[in-house]
C-alpha cells in the first residue's frame, strides 16, 4: 500500500517535471528555430550547417519544386513558414497585398555586398527593394542535346539564336526529336515579342497576337508544355531541345554527368536577348522569427556564403563581393554568369494587369491545345 | 407426351395409387433377361487424388424404373451421379446410354437433366425464364417455348407464377421450378441430388408423392440420389445401398429392408438388434443358432450354406418382437430382460431392454401405439419378457 | 420497460446521426465553399476573389455581388467544354479497355483454386504499395524514345524506328488502364467469385455450350460488379490530372490539368471552382442514371 502511493506520487512528479520540459523547450524552440521553404536542391547544407553552429538556431528546412505551391499557400493566408525564397515577378500581385514583412536592413549588415545591377532589376518588381533581398538569378534560354543538334542541323550547327525555336522550318527539323518549352505565359510571350522586335513587356493586344500567333506556327513540333518535365527529359537524352530556366537546364546537364549515359547538354542564352529572373527572400507577414530570418538573409550574404551556395548550386548570386571568390568553373560559365554585352540585352518584364492577363491566358491555352 | 397428356395430368393427386409398392410389385424389369437397360455403368472407377470414390462399380437402370441410391455422406453416391450428368470423367469403364457409350459426351449434349440439391435456379431470371432457358438453347420457336413453359408450370401447380424471380418463392415453390426446369427438356433419364433436402417434414411427404405419381404419369426414368432411407424407400423401384464407392446391395425397398445380405445394410436401413451366436444345428428349414445372450434361437431361413458350428449374426428388427410381462410359455424364441428406457416417438414406443444382466445387450422393441390411453402398459425397471416368431429373425453373414 | 429503452433509442439515433453528420462536415461544407467561390470574381486580394463575406449587415451587398459570370464562360469557351468531353472521352475508353483486360483477369482468378486466389489477390493490389506517382514516372522510363518498350520491339526486330508513345493519347491510356486496372479487377472478382458454380453446372445440364453458360449466366450475373468497377474507374479518370501531365502531350488537355492551371497558374480561383463544380454534375448524372436505371430493374421485377 505505502508503495503503490509513492509510486503514485512519484508519477504526479513525473508528470509534472515532463510538461515542464516540454512545454519550456517548446517555448525556446520557438526562438531558436528557423522555418525555410526553399526550392529543392537549392542551398549548400554545408551553408545550413555553419549557421546553426554559429547561431544556435535550429533550421527547418522545407521544399517545393513549383513557386504555383508556394503562392497558393501564401493566397490562403498562413505559411507557416519563416523565411521564403520566392520569383520575383510574383512579387507585385503580392506586395500590395500585405503578405510580407519589409526587410529590416539594419539588422543585415551585408547588404552592402549586393550587386547594385540585380538590386535595381528587382527593383522593378519590388519598388525601393523594400521586401525582397535576391538570393539567386538566371536567365530563360535554350537548353539542347548537344550531339542529337549536331546530328539533325549538321556539325557546324549553332544554337544562339531564338531563330531555331521560331522558325517553323528550323523547328520542324528537331520535331521528332523532341522540343519541349515552359508552360508559362509570362515566360514564352516575351521571348517572341522579341524575336519579333517588339517590345518584350508590351501589354498591347496587339502585339500580344502577333506573339500568339508566332507560337501557334511553331505549335505543331511542340512536343510537351510543361514546367519542369524537361529536366528529366534533357537528361535522360530523350529531347533535342527545350526553353527553360538556366538552372534547371544546368542542372539536367550535371545530372547527365553524373548518370555517365554520354548525353552532353548545353544553354544557350539567345543573342537577341533573354528574360532575367530572380529569386528572392522575402519573410511573410506571419513569420513566427522575423528575426532569425533576417540573420539568416544575413548570414548567407556573406561574401564567402553566398560563393559556397553558387558553388554548390551552380547558380549566379546577387551578391557582387563574391563573385572572386567563386570557383572558375562557375565564374566563367556565360550560361551562369553571362558577358557584359549579353548581360545588357537580358530583359525583366512587368506583370500583367488584370485585363492583358486574361488575353495571354486565352491565347496561350489555345495555342497549346491546337484550337 | 403432348399437350393433351399435360392437361390430363392436373389432377395427380386425386389419381394416385392407393399403395405405389404393391402396384408396382409387377414392375421389376431387371429380373427380365430381354429387358433393355436405360443406363449402364460397366466397371467404372473414379478417383480424387488418393480417394477412390466409386470403385469398379457396374449398374443398369431400366425404362420407366424409379431407382433410388442411398448411402452415407461420402459414399460416392454423388460422384455417381455426376459421371452421368457428365460433370466428372471416370477415370476407368464406360456408361451407356441407351446401349451407347456416352462417355466421351459432354454435359450440355447429354439427353440427362439433373435437378440440383441447391435447385441451382437462375436468380437474374424469371420462374418462366428458367423453365425455357433449357428450350431455348434447343432452339425451339417461341411459341412452343410459351406453350411448354405453361404446360409445366401447371404440372408443378406454379400457374400465374411465371413472372416471379426465384428469390421471391418460398422453398417448397423454388423445388417446384427446379423441377419443372428439369423435365421440361423431357429427358430420357431425371437425376435428383438429395431433391427434399431442402424442405421441412410435412413438405417432403406431400412432394415424394407427386414426384412418384408424376415419374409414373409421363413415364420417365428417375435416379434419385439421398442420405434419407425413408425417402429411398418410399419412391423407390428399386433401391441400392452404396458404402466406400461399391454398391453394397441393389434390390426393392422391402427385400432390402427384409433381407439385407450384410451386417451394413441391415444397420444402415432401418433399426436393427444383431444378436452374435454359433449354428447349433441345421434341420430342414430351421436353423438354431446357440446365442451368448439369447441363449437358443430358431430361425426360419433358406440356409443351405450355413454348417454347424459356424458363427453368425442374427438380425432381429424392433418391431417384430414382443414384449410382455409373463413369461410367454407357447413361444419358440424368448429372452427375459429389464426395461432401461422408454422413448415414446407417437406414433410407437421405442424400449430399451437389458437381457443378459446388467453386463448383457440392449435390445430395442418398438410398440405401435394402437390407442390413446396416456398410462402405458410398461414401466422403467420392469422385469420383461421378449419373444418372437421363427420368421422374425434374419441370419447377416459375419 | 418503455422509459428503459429510451436512453437506447436516442443512443441509436445518435450513431445513425454520425455518417450523416460526416457528410455535411467533409462533403457539404466545403462544396458549398467551393459553390460560392464560383460566383465571385477572380481579384487581386487575400485570398485571391471578390467578395468577401463582411458579416450579416451587408448581407444583402454581398448575395448581390456573385453572379454566374464563370459559368457562362464555362458555356461560351469551347475550350472548357471540349475538355469535359474530351475528359469524359479518355474516362470511356479507359473504362472500356480495363473492363476487356479486366473481366478475364478477375474471371481466371475466380477460376483458380482457392488457395491460389488470396495471392493472386496480393498480386494485383502490390502496386498499390508503391506511390502512385513513382509507378507513372515508371511509365515515362518505358515509353519513352529508346525507352524499355522501344528496346523490347527492336530488339525482337518488331519495329526499326522508335514509337515515340510518351506524350500522345496512347501513353495517357496506358497509363491510366494500368493505374485504374484494380478498381476494376477487385469487384469484378468479388461478384465472380461470389457466382455459385453448380448456376454453370444447371446451364450445362440444360444444354449451354461453356459459352452460352457464360453469355446467359456469368455475365447477366457479374452485371453488379461490372457496374461497380466502371464507376470506380470512370469517375476518378475524368478528373484524372497527374496521368496525362506526365505522359500526355498539348493534345491531351483533359479538365483536371485546365482546373490545375486556372487554380495554380492563372490564378483564378473562381473559375476553377466553376470547372469544378460542373465537373461534379457531370460525374454526378451519370452516377444518378445508374441509380435510377437499378432502380427500376428492381421494381419491375
Amino acid at each position: 500500500m505505502g508503495s503503490s502511493v509513492r509510486g503514485l506520487k512519484g508519477l504526479a512528479t513525473a508528470i509534472a517535471l515532463g510538461w515542464a520540459l516540454v512545454s519550456g523547450t517548446a517555448a525556446s524552440a520557438q526562438d531558436k528555430q528557423l522555418r525555410i521553404f526553399n526550392w529543392s536542391d537549392y542551398v549548400d547544407p554545408e551553408v545550413l550547417d555553419a549557421f546553426k553552429k554559429e547561431t544556435g538556431i535550429t533550421v527547418v528546412y522545407d521544399t517545393f519544386d513549383q513557386m504555383e505551391t508556394v503562392e497558393t499557400k501564401l493566397l490562403a493566408g498562413k505559411t507557416g513558414y519563416d523565411l521564403i525564397v520566392v520569383t520575383a515577378s510574383f512579387l507585385p500581385r503580392h506586395i500590395p497585398l500585405n503578405l510580407y514583412t519589409p526587410i529590416d536592413t539594419a539588422k543585415v549588415p551585408n547588404l552592402k555586398n549586393a550587386w547594385p545591377e540585380i538590386q535595381q532589376r528587382l527593383a522593378k518588381y519590388d519598388p525601393g527593394n523594400k521586401f525582397a533581398v535576391n538570393y539567386m538569378w538566371g536567365t530563360t534560354g535554350i537548353g539542347y542535346n548537344v550531339a542529337k543538334i549536331k546530328e539533325r542541323l549538321g556539325p557546324d550547327a549553332v544554337i544562339d539564336s531564338w531563330r531555331i525555336l521560331f522558325e517553323p522550318d528550323q523547328l520542324k527539323k528537331l520535331s521528332n526529336c523532341g522540343v519541349h518549352v515552359l508552360d508559362a505565359v509570362e515566360e514564352m510571350f516575351p521571348a517572341a515579342l522579341r524575336y519579333l522586335g517588339l517590345n518584350p513587356d508590351s501589354k498591347n493586344e496587339a502585339d500580344l497576337n502577333k506573339a500568339g500567333e508566332l507560337l501557334r506556327k511553331i505549335r505543331p513540333h511542340i512536343q510537351k508544355f510543361h514546367s519542369s518535365e524537361y529536366i528529366n527529359a534533357l537528361a535522360n537524352g530523350d529531347i533535342c531541345l527545350a526553353v527553360g530556366y538556366s538552372g534547371d537546364i544546368l542542372q539536367a546537364k550535371k545530372r547527365a554527368e553524373e548518370a555517365k549515359n554520354k548525353v552532353e547538354i548545353a544553354y544557350s542564352i539567345p543573342k537577341e536577348g533573354a528574360l532575367m529572373w530572380f529569386d528572392s527572400f522575402v519573410i511573410p507577414k506571419d513569420a513566427a522569427n522575423p528575426d532569425a530570418a533576417l540573420k539568416f538573409i544575413d548570414f548567407v550574404n556573406r561574401p564567402e556564403m553566398a560563393a559556397k551556395n553558387s558553388d554548390f548550386i551552380q547558380y549566379a548570386n546577387g551578391n557582387i563581393a563574391s563573385k572572386p571568390l567563386l570557383s572558375a568553373a562557375v565564374r566563367d560559365n556565360p550560361g551562369i554568369y553571362p558577358s557584359e554585352a549579353v548581360m545588357s540585352r537580358l530583359y525583366t518584364i512587368t506583370p500583367y494587369d488584370q485585363k492583358s492577363q486574361r488575353v495571354v491566358n486565352r491565347l496561350w491555352t489555345r495555342i497549346k491545345t491546337g484550337k | 407426351m403432348n399437350a393433351r397428356d399435360a392437361g390430363a395430368l392436373a389432377p395427380l393427386r386425386a389419381k394416385r395409387k392407393a399403395s405405389p409398392g404393391s402396384v408396382r410389385r409387377a414392375f421389376q424389369p431387371w429380373n427380365d433377361p430381354a429387358a433393355e437397360p436405360l443406363v449402364v455403368f460397366r466397371n467404372v472407377t473414379k478417383r480424387f487424388d488418393t480417394v477412390t470414390a466409386v470403385d469398379d462399380l457396374s449398374l443398369a437402370l431400366y425404362p420407366r424404373e424409379f431407382f433410388a441410391l442411398l448411402g452415407a455422406s461420402g459414399c460416392g453416391k454423388t460422384t455417381l451421379m455426376r459421371m452421368l450428368a457428365g460433370f466428372e470423367q471416370p477415370d476407368a469403364g464406360e456408361i451407356l446410354l441407351d446401349g451407347v457409350d456416352i462417355t466421351a459426351v459432354p454435359p450440355h449434349r447429354r439427353p440427362i437433366n439433373m435437378m440440383f440439391q441447391s435447385y441451382a435456379l437462375f436468380p437474374h431470371l424469371s420462374v418462366g425464364d428458367n423453365i425455357a432457358y433449357g428450350l431455348r438453347r434447343e432452339g425451339l420457336p417461341r411459341q412452343e417455348i410459351t406453350r411448354r413453359v405453361a404446360e409445366m408450370l401447371a404440372l408443378v401447380k406454379l400457374d400465374g407464377l411465371e413472372k416471379r424471380r426465384a428469390d421471391q418463392l418460398s422453398g417448397g415453390q423454388r423445388q417446384r421450378v427446379a423441377l419443372a426446369r428439369s423435365l421440361a427438356k423431357r429427358p430420357k433419364l431425371l437425376l435428383l441430388d438429395e431433391p427434399m433436402a431442402a424442405l421441412d417434414r410435412k413438405l417432403r411427404e406431400s412432394t415424394q408423392f407427386e414426384l412418384m405419381d408424376l415419374q409414373s404419369e409421363l413415364g420417365l426414368t428417375f435416379m434419385v440420389v439421398t442420405h434419407d432411407q425413408d425417402e429411398a424407400m418410399t419412391m423407390a423401384d428399386r433401391m441400392a445401398v452404396m458404402n466406400h464407392g461399391r454398391l453394397v446391395q441393389i434390390g426393392p425397398p422391402d427385400e432390402i429392408y427384409e433381407a439385407p445380405t450384410s451386417r451394413y445394410v441391415a444397420e444402415f436401413v432401418g433399426d436393427i438388434n444383431i444378436l452374435e451366436g454359433r449354428v447349433a444345428s441345421v434341420t430342414g428349414e430351421i436353423v438354431r443358432v446357440e446365442t451368448a445372450i439369447a441363449g437358443a434361437v430358431e430361425l426360419d431361413e433358406e440356409a443351405a450354406s450355413l454348417a454347424a458350428g459356424e458363427t453368425i449374426f442374427v438380425g432381429l428388427r424392433p418391431e417384430k418382437i414382443t414384449l410382455s410381462h409373463d413369461e410367454p410359455v407357447q413361444a419358440v424364441n424368448k429372452v427375459a430382460g429389464e426395461i432401461w428406457d422408454i422413448g415414446y416417438l407417437g406414433d410407437f414406443t421405442m424400449v430399451q431392454v437389458m437381457v443378459g444382466g446388467d453386463d448383457g445387450q440392449l435390445l430395442k422393441v418398438a410398440l405401435a401405439n394402437r390407442t390413446r390411453r396416456i398410462e402405458r402398459p410398461f414401466a422403467w425397471e420392469d422385469r420383461v419378457w421378449l419373444s418372437w416368431d421363427v420368421e422374425a429373425g434374419l441370419v447377416l453373414p459375419p | 420497460m418503455r422509459t428503459g429503452n429510451a436512453p437506447t433509442r436516442r443512443l441509436g439515433r445518435l450513431v445513425v446521426a454520425v455518417p450523416y453528420l460526416w457528410l455535411l462536415l467533409f462533403f457539404l461544407a466545403p462544396f458549398a465553399i467551393v459553390l460560392r467561390m464560383a460566383f465571385s470574381d477572380a481579384a487581386t486580394d487575400l485570398p485571391p476573389y471578390a467578395p468577401h463575406f463582411q458579416g450579416f449587415s451587408q448581407l444583402g451587398e454581398f448575395i448581390a455581388a456573385l453572379d454566374l459570370e464563370n459559368f457562362r464562360l464555362l458555356g461560351d469557351d469551347p475550350l472548357y467544354w471540349q475538355s469535359y468531353l474530351y475528359s469524359l472521352r479518355i474516362a470511356a475508353l479507359t473504362t472500356l479497355i480495363a473492363l476487356a483486360i479486366g473481366y478475364p483477369l478477375a474471371y481466371a482468378m475466380a477460376s483458380a483454386p482457392r488457395r491460389w486466389q488470396s495471392l493472386l489477390l496480393v498480386l494485383v493490389i502490390l502496386p498499390f504499395w508503391t506511390s502512385f506517382l513513382i509507378r507513372v514516372y515508371a511509365w515515362i522510363g518505358i515509353l519513352r524514345p529508346e525507352g524499355l518498350l522501344d528496346m523490347v520491339l527492336a530488339g525482337t526486330g518488331v519495329t526499326s524506328e522508335p514509337l515515340r508513345l510518351l506524350n500522345t493519347e496512347a501513353a495517357v491510356l496506358i497509363g491510366m488502364v494500368y493505374s485504374y486496372l484494380p478498381f476494376m479487377v477487385l469487384p469484378l472478382f468479388a461478384t465472380l467469385q461470389k457466382l455459385d458454380r453448380s448456376l454453370l453446372e444447371a446451364a450445362a445440364d440444360l444444354g449451354a455450350p461453356a459459352w452460352t453458360a457464360f453469355a446467359t449466366v456469368t455475365l447477366p450475373l457479374s452485371i453488379p460488379g461490372i457496374l461497380a468497377g466502371s464507376a470506380l474507374v470512370f469517375i476518378p479518370a475524368v478528373g484524372e490530372f497527374v496521368i496525362p501531365d506526365l505522359l500526355g502531350g498539348p493534345d491531351t488537355v483533359m479538365i483536371g490539368k485546365v482546373l490545375w492551371s486556372e487554380f495554380f497558374s492563372n490564378r483564378d480561383w473562381p473559375l476553377a471552382s466553376a470547372v469544378a463544380v460542373v465537373l461534379l454534375f457531370v460525374l454526378v448524372a451519370p452516377l444518378a442514371l445508374l441509380q435510377r436505371a437499378r432502380l427500376t430493374r428492381g421494381g419491375a421485377a
